[in-house]
């Protein structure tokens, strides 16, 4: 049976000259993931991608390719301290994705 | 498990299935996988595999292969657009920013390159059939994620003389007997990254070359324990403390260098099927300069990410030591971050102006990597001392952590080793440990000779700096008008 949750997946840039900690933003996230009613983590290669999160440590923002974006109906950029170009205190960084994911 | 990409502890049982010949300080070395000296050496490596799986590095780590389409560790990746050079760069600061030294793949990485564009220029003007030979050899490459060394310096004896010229031929690596099978090699290879922890070795010429040297000019590849191959294991700086310490070492896990050995082929046979060069002496050259390109191209990503290990260090200790926050600590600080960040730019530059080679190929800019790998044999040593200027005369005359653990005198170790009153002493230990290996001895070597001496930069920047080019422009500039010849 489909999963009626909204599927999400991470991505990351690659990790070269991170400005932000992206192994520990991408354990937040999983951690929040796991607790939502609504959302939930799935492998980057999953059929079924509702929401990609591309996770770059840096403004270059590396991961954020074409190839990628296409894998889902929608994707949220983190670009070192900024979400989708808005810019967002590390700390706050998975708030903000979480409460961007919960939006719709 | 994915074709093409092996873990680290595949790799390590590997290891343990080969039985190389390997000597070091008089021993035999029965196992390369668990022997303290070797071990940080194949920790590196080992590390190379692992990050490949890791979803933070995997972007870097890990390409398409452009012969059958499967997911492939980089090292083992054939170059076609100036991206996949960025990506080269990119994944090897991340792994020197992991390991704090080297880890000895893109050697080997760099020879398939080179061998895959210069083996399809000799078929189209030789009709040789080398290039389908190193394809086969390739996909083996990739299907296995085999970690082969690089081996291109021979001993080369009197500097002044060429190859067929030497009072012993064998200080450059020679074809002996040619057979119906395949061909027999003597001569050797010097400061071979990785090659007692490498599964094989692909063996390149080292000079440009003349009729006469046609014996030299041979490239092939060769298991790392093939009959008649002798591996004797290069000292470092301080490598009698692999055994038995933790904090002495500095780098706990991994090496200060790659781990380079001096490798005899002492009357080697190798099959047709792994020659991929043999005579064509006058494609040497081209072989030599792909090599040296690729291979400087890379020291403005390892090297910068072993920068940012020992910038952080300097940074701590200055902390630790009280001195963070004099200007012209800091001025230090930012001067090192200048240097190393400079370094990177040559890298992404001459990645970024690489071109296609008639194999399809691509190469970084000759002319802009090898301004890399110069300003490398430059910069780095400044790095370094600069941080052994923010670190103090302690660097050199810390006593070591036996002392610091005796039960008479460790009190005063700890007490008069302490800087600020909140961090201990050992903090301040491990930090001068690890700045002691990555700026003392060896380690800095490798920044000045790895990829070719500064000289060896200089010439190839002569032939590529487009010097005609150049005069007009000051000619139209001053309104010189060039004289009929
Ligand atoms: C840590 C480390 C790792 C390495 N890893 C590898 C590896 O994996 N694979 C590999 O193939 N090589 C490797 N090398 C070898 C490296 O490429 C060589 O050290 C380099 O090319 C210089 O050669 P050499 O050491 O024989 O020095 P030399 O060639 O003896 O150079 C010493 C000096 O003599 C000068 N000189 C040399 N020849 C002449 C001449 N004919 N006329 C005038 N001056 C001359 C040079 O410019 C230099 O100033 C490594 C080296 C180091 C230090």
């Amino acid at each position: 049976m489909l999963s009626s949750k909204i599927q999400v997946s991470v991505k990351y840039c690659g990790s070269c000259n991170p400005l932000i900690d992206l192994a520990k933003l991408g354990n937040a996230l999983k951690e929040a993931l796991s607790q939502d009613n609504d959302l939930t983590l799935v492998p980057p290669e999953s059929a079924r991608i509702d929401i990609m999160l591309i996770l770059c440590g840096c403004p270059r923002a590396c991961g954020n390719k074409e190839e990628i974006r296409a894998r889902a109906a929608r994707s949220i950029v983190v670009a070192g301290e900024t979400v989708d170009l808005v810019p967002t205190p590390e700390k706050d960084i998975s708030a903000a994705i979480m409460k961007k994911l919960k939006s719709g | 498990m994915i074709m093409g990409m092996i873990r680290g502890d595949e790799y390590r049982e590997r290891l343990q299935r080969v039985k190389p010949e390997i000597y070091y300080l008089g021993e035999k070395i029965e196992s390369v996988a668990t022997h303290p000296a070797f071990l940080p050496h194949v920790n590196a490596v080992a590390l190379t595999y692992d990050m490949a799986w890791a979803p933070e590095f995997e972007e870097l780590l890990t390409t398409k292969s452009h012969l059958t389409g499967e997911k492939i560790n980089i090292f083992t990746h054939i170059h076609h657009s100036t991206a996949d050079l960025v990506q080269k760069v990119k994944a090897l600061r991340a792994l020197g920013q992991q390991t704090g030294s080297c880890f000895a793949r893109c050697v080997g990485h760099d020879a398939l390159n080179a061998i895959y564009s210069v083996t399809y220029d000799m078929d189209q003007k030789n009709g040789t059939e080398y290039h389908q030979r190193f394809l086969n050899f390739l996909k083996e490459v990739q299907a296995k994620d085999l970690f082969i060394s690089g081996a291109m310096t021979d001993p080369k004896g009197d500097r002044s003389l060429s190859p067929s010229e030497q009072a012993d031929p064998d200080q450059y690596l020679h074809v002996v007997e040619k057979r119906r099978d395949g061909i027999v090699v003597r001569g050797a290879k010097a400061h071979i990254t990785g090659a007692v922890n490498a599964l094989g070795h692909l063996v390149m010429p080292t000079t440009s070359m003349k009729e006469a040297d046609a014996d030299f000019a041979v490239c092939f590849y060769v298991p790392v324990d093939a009959p008649g191959l002798i591996h004797i294991f290069g000292r470092q700086t301080n490598d009698e403390r692999k055994c038995g310490c933790l904090i002495d070492q500095g780098n706990v896990e991994y090496g200060i260098v790659g781990g380079e050995a001096l490798v005899v082929f002492d009357d080697v046979f190798v099959p047709w099927e792994h020659v991929f060069m043999c005579g064509e002496y006058d494609f040497v050259f081209e072989l030599v300069e792909r090599f040296a390109t690729a291979h400087r191209q890379n020291y403005g990503g390892c090297k910068v990410g072993l920068s940012d290990a020992l910038i952080g260090a300097t940074y701590a200790l200055a902390e630790v030591q009280g001195t963070a926050k004099a200007s012209h600590i800091r001025d230090k600080l930012v001067e090192m971050v200048h240097l190393a960040e400079t370094l990177y730019c040559c890298s992404l530059a001459c990645s970024c102006q690489g071109y296609a080679l008639p194999a399809g190929n691509f190469m970084a800019d000759p002319l802009l990597a090898n301004v890399t790998k110069l300003n490398v044999t430059r910069h780095i040593y400044e790095i370094a001392r600069l941080a052994q200027d923010i670190a103090g005369g302690i660097l050199a005359t810390l006593p070591s952590e036996i002392d610091w653990q005796d039960s008479r005198v460790g009190k005063y170790v700890d007490k008069y080793l302490k800087g600020v009153a909140s961090v201990p002493a050992e903090t301040r230990m491990r930090l001068l440990r690890l700045i002691e290996g990555m700026t003392c001895g060896t380690a800095l070597v490798e920044s000045m000779h790895g990829a070719g001496s500064p000289q060896a930069q200089k010439i190839m920047i002569m032939r590529r700096a487009n010097w005609e080019h150049k005069k007009r422009l000051a000619q139209k500039l001053a309104k010189i008008r060039e004289r009929p010849k």
